[in-house]
């Protein structure tokens, strides 16, 4: 399965799915300076990215990142999930 | 949604009420907090916001959280993070009747905001899009969530990382416009619980629950039995203005406080101490001059000098506060 390994490509996942307009400029701001970022915006992100790339993205991982750039590498180096996503709920 | 009061479980708790930072309503949350000894308060951002001061007052009113507030870059976010404190410091200055500049906000180790020295009330805070929601309770713990209940969570995959099993089998089980309000209810009562325990997100979604709408609700374990007794309290609210607002109550047993007033919220030994104290320096200064002892040093007399007397460890040496600052110069419990 191909991912948004790239930075760009994780970028584009955020504007067309999330909805947020968001791009390089934003990569090293902080998670609480992004207006209307929060929780369910993260956890939907990680979905995506789990989907995207087939890896188990580690949440508890991700709630400790503190800028975009911070979940980008994170994802970048998550290991291959043991077992395919469920469906979609 | 839920209906008010509809579970059996749990101490009660009011409707929220709509608050501005000033107005009647305030006496409506002070009666929710005598009567069940809990609130919760809401206010619009785009209504709350032209009244928060600016300058030294907002400083004055943000204390600590002056420094964070300056941090924050976005124009969007520090507004939000001001009004938000400045509803909190206001909520609990009208339920203790103290003044908010003179309340510290403070933060624990997860994040989760308490008033420091002020352990009589608990506090919780959230804010979604223009909504900002402040949970108080003198019965224990407290947390609080909100979110539009037309957000769209559920088909997006999220399920995965915030229901349990049970709760998948449920969601599935409802007819295809119930499944994404449901969802939302589902989100604000985890997260409501997960703030009530200072836990945050750091406790999984996965790993508790909460049953279907409409029946008493207490927390699931992963394969829907009961995780929990009747001394939480879970409620959810849709508000008028289509947001999800969700409470987890804690009720740690030490019975129901009624007057959460600052100033009789104080250590009742200290204050007899204290008290003791004036009552003898009173007696001292009506007392003739050759009664009051050969040893009192000078600047012990006068208590507007300024001065403390020598320390010796005579608890009489102490120079006590006047009567006009007795109040404001004694630290609440």
């Amino acid at each position: 399965m191909s991912g948004p390994d790239s930075l760009d490509d994780f970028l584009g996942v955020i504007r067309a799915e999330l909805g947020l307009d968001l791009g390089v400029r934003d990569v090293d701001t902080e998670l609480v300076n992004i207006p209307d970022w929060d929780s369910v915006y993260l956890l939907r992100l990680v979905t995506l990215l789990e989907e995207r790339t087939g890896r188990r993205v580690s949440v508890r991982a991700v709630l400790e990142a503190r800028s975009l750039g911070q979940i980008h590498a994170l994802v970048s180096e998550a290991p291959p999930a043991e077992t395919p996503a469920g469906p979609r709920i | 949604m839920t209906v008010p009061g509809n579970s059996t479980l749990g101490p009660p708790l009011g409707e929220p009420v709509e608050v501005g930072v000033r107005g009647v309503a305030w006496e409506r949350v002070r009666a929710d907090l005598t009567e069940y000894g809990s609130a919760l308060i809401y206010a619009r951002l785009a209504d709350l916001q032209p009244e928060v001061p600016d300058g030294a007052e907002l400083r004055g009113l943000l204390g600590r959280d002056w420094s964070r507030y300056l941090d924050l870059a976005h124009p969007d976010v520090r507004n939000r993070y001001a009004t938000s404190r400045v509803l909190l410091k206001y909520a609990a200055g009208a339920v203790l009747r103290g003044d908010p500049d003179a309340l510290e906000l403070a933060y624990g180790p997860t994040g989760r905001p308490y008033l420091r020295g002020c352990d009589q009330i608990d506090i919780s805070l959230s804010h979604t899009d223009d909504l900002l929601l402040v949970g108080l309770t003198t019965r224990g713990l407290i947390g609080v969530d909100a979110e539009r209940i037309d957000r769209q969570m559920y088909g997006s995959g999220l399920g995965r990382h915030v229901c349990t099993p049970y709760e998948l089998v449920t969601l599935a089980s409802l007819t295809e416009e119930e499944r994404n309000p449901s969802l939302v209810r589902l989100w604000t009562l985890k997260e409501a619980y997960s703030k009530a325990i200072g836990q945050g997100m750091q406790f999984r979604f996965t790993e508790f629950g909460f049953g279907p709408d409409g029946k008493p609700v207490r927390v699931q374990r992963p394969d829907g039995t009961a995780g929990t007794g009747d001394e939480w309290a879970f409620r959810t609210f849709l508000l008028d203005s289509g947001y999800c607002v969700s409470a987890a109550v804690y009720d740690a047993g030490f019975g129901h406080v009624q007057d959460t007033d600052i100033t009789t919220m104080l250590d009742e030994d200290c204050v007899e101490t204290i008290a003791s104290a004036l009552e003898e320096e009173d007696a001292r200064a009506d007392a003739p001059r050759g009664a009051r002892g050969p040893d009192r040093p000078k600047d012990v007399e006068d208590p507007d000098n300024g001065a403390q007397g020598s320390s010796t460890g005579r608890a009489d040496e102490v120079s006590p506060p006047s009567r006009t600052d007795r109040a404001s110069r004694t630290e609440p419990h």
